[in-house]
């Protein structure tokens, strides 16, 4: 059902868990649809991610998509993280059933929403 | 367990004996002459043909002794379970659609009754689905409160397939014959797990399956009442009284049978020893796992089947978390676990989506020993941790 690639991050992710020092938080999903995403990231002065990682409630395909999408931001700029996308997130995981594509646009939300979290906090921390 | 070679063989653990079983070796031996000693068509007039005939008559009375028929011939072999509550509910349906178009059947059958039930609709037939409570029992009440002047069919599940509830079956024919409308159950599941005796329960159409029972996979029975008329299903032989044409399957007709008469003959201490084996994998999971609780009834289900919500990890993450452990478990119905289209059955017994979505079958056969349950659990424990350790749901969560 799910290919070997798909597995192998599934049973042996690398960002799950959660992120100490976080400055971005990025929700998205919900429990009664049968995934809830929270990704962290960790950014420093210079505008780049400098951790990244996951906490999921879902299939396979939904953890699996939140590790690579924490893969492909990782070590970028907020700006060059931004730019990442659902097409980049499905190539990463191989071939992906159709009915569970969409997992990899709410990886790509998650990604959105942790930047804009990351954002409005550091608004916040300005106007202190 | 080692292989020829020396090596090392993973131990597995088959927990989904409620999706379908091994072919037992007594029902093996049943079958294995019948593929290349007796092998004439059984419609035959020769004596090749009256040897496979005979086989076939013995497979029916065999059926129509576990299930207290009055007559062999209200027994009709078809290929499975799904064949036969087709059948049942179209051929009844069309059968008696000059007397009314109405039917009412559970919210919680199984997706071959939903299904033929959808198609109805198509054809102008009305369908009422019968609500059920949290523990899964259809409400006697409702049913009276939803029969009208043209409702022909009633069809309910003896047991469901997902949580295993046994339902009031007597007391439903009871009150179908009371207004005059038919009864068909899907006994599927109920073979080898509850006592059947159509006559005693009043049922007048009933679907039965070979793979449950350790029988083979393919066969399956449709018993209708002497008196109660149904549509032909395949046209093109006198096969089935003319009702199912079609060479019969000698073989696996002979294993079914066999099935069914064993699954009878040790139904008390299968379920015996189904009970402990549920009770101790039940009271191991729970002293191990924390926040986890049983779906369905907790009393009037049968032994075998074990519907588990286990909060916080998602049924499918753990199910491939435990495939991978060597433990096979289900999601739900095999008919439907392959989308990630929710339980309809848990959904009835009104579970939230979440529930539903972080709920297990385990289902245990008449050989799962404890050191298989032991290893289950292990891996269970091992799995669930996993998954909690990454989940997005905390227990500061939880409801």
């Amino acid at each position: 059902m799910f290919n070997e690639r798909i597995m192998q991050r599934f049973v042996n992710p690398k960002y799950a868990g959660g992120l100490r020092g976080a400055n971005g938080t990025g929700r998205c999903g919900n429990s009664e649809c049968g995934d809830l995403i929270k990704l962290y990231i960790s950014v420093n002065d210079d505008n780049v991610i400098t951790d990244a990682k996951f906490k999921a409630y879902g299939g396979v395909c939904t953890i699996v998509a939140c590790d690579v999408a924490c893969g492909l931001i990782e070590g970028r700029s907020l700006e060059a993280a931004l730019r990442t996308n659902y097409y980049q997130i499905l190539e990463e995981m191989g071939a992906v059933p159709e009915n569970r594509e969409y997992t990899a646009s709410l990886a790509e939300e998650a990604i959105k929403n942790a930047i804009e979290d990351y954002y409005k906090k550091k608004e916040k921390e300005l106007k202190r | 367990m080692s292989c020829v070679k020396g090596c090392k063989m993973a131990k597995k653990v088959y927990l989904d004996y409620a999706s379908t079983t091994y072919v037992s070796s007594e029902v093996l031996n049943e079958m294995l002459p019948c593929f290349n000693a007796i092998y004439g068509n059984a419609n035959s007039l020769h004596s090749f043909g009256r040897e496979a005939s005979s086989i076939v008559d013995r497979a029916r009375d065999r059926i129509r002794n576990a299930i207290g028929a009055a007559k062999s011939n209200e027994i009709y072999f078809t290929s499975g379970g799904t064949e036969a509550n087709n059948w049942a509910l179209r051929g009844l349906a069309h059968a008696y659609s000059e007397k009314g178009k109405h039917i009412i059947v559970s919210s919680i059958e199984h997706k071959s009754v939903l299904d033929a039930c959808a198609c109805l609709e198509e054809e102008g037939f009305e369908v009422s689905y019968l609500s059920v409570d949290k523990n899964g029992l259809v409400n006697l009440g409702e049913l009276i409160h939803l029969i009208r002047k043209d409702t022909i069919l009633i069809s309910i599940m003896a047991v469901n397939n997902e949580i295993g509830t046994i339902q009031n079956v007597k007391a439903i024919a009871k009150i179908a014959h009371d207004y005059g409308v038919i009864f068909h159950t899907d006994a599927c599941q109920a073979v080898g797990a509850i006592k059947l005796n159509v006559q005693d329960m009043e049922i007048d159409a009933m679907s039965i399956s070979g793979h449950k029972v350790y029988g083979p996979k393919g066969v399956g029975a449709l018993y209708v009442k002497e008196g109660i008329r149904i549509e032909n299903l395949i046209y093109g032989g006198s096969q089935e009284r003319g009702k199912r044409g079609g060479t019969v399957n000698v073989a696996e007709v002979a294993g079914f049978g066999k099935a069914v008469e064993i699954a009878n003959r040790d139904i008390v201490i299968n379920q015996q020893k189904l009970r402990s084996v549920r009770e101790y994998f039940l009271n191991a999971v729970k002293e191990r796992i924390e926040y986890v609780e049983v779906n369905g009834h907790q009393m009037q289900k049968v032994n075998g089947i074990l519907n588990l919500f286990i909060e916080m990890v998602d049924k499918e993450s753990l199910l491939m978390l435990l495939d991978l452990e060597g433990v096979a478990v289900s999601a739900g119905s095999a008919c439907t676990s392959n989308s990630i289209e929710q339980s309809h059955v848990l959904k009835a017994i009104g579970c939230d989506d979440e529930r539903a979505n972080s709920s297990l079958r385990f289902s245990f056969g008449k050989n799962t020993t404890k050191q298989d349950l032991d290893f289950a659990v292990d891996a269970l424990v091992k799995s669930v941790e996993k998954l909690r350790s990454i989940s997005a749901l905390t227990k500061a969560g939880r409801r």
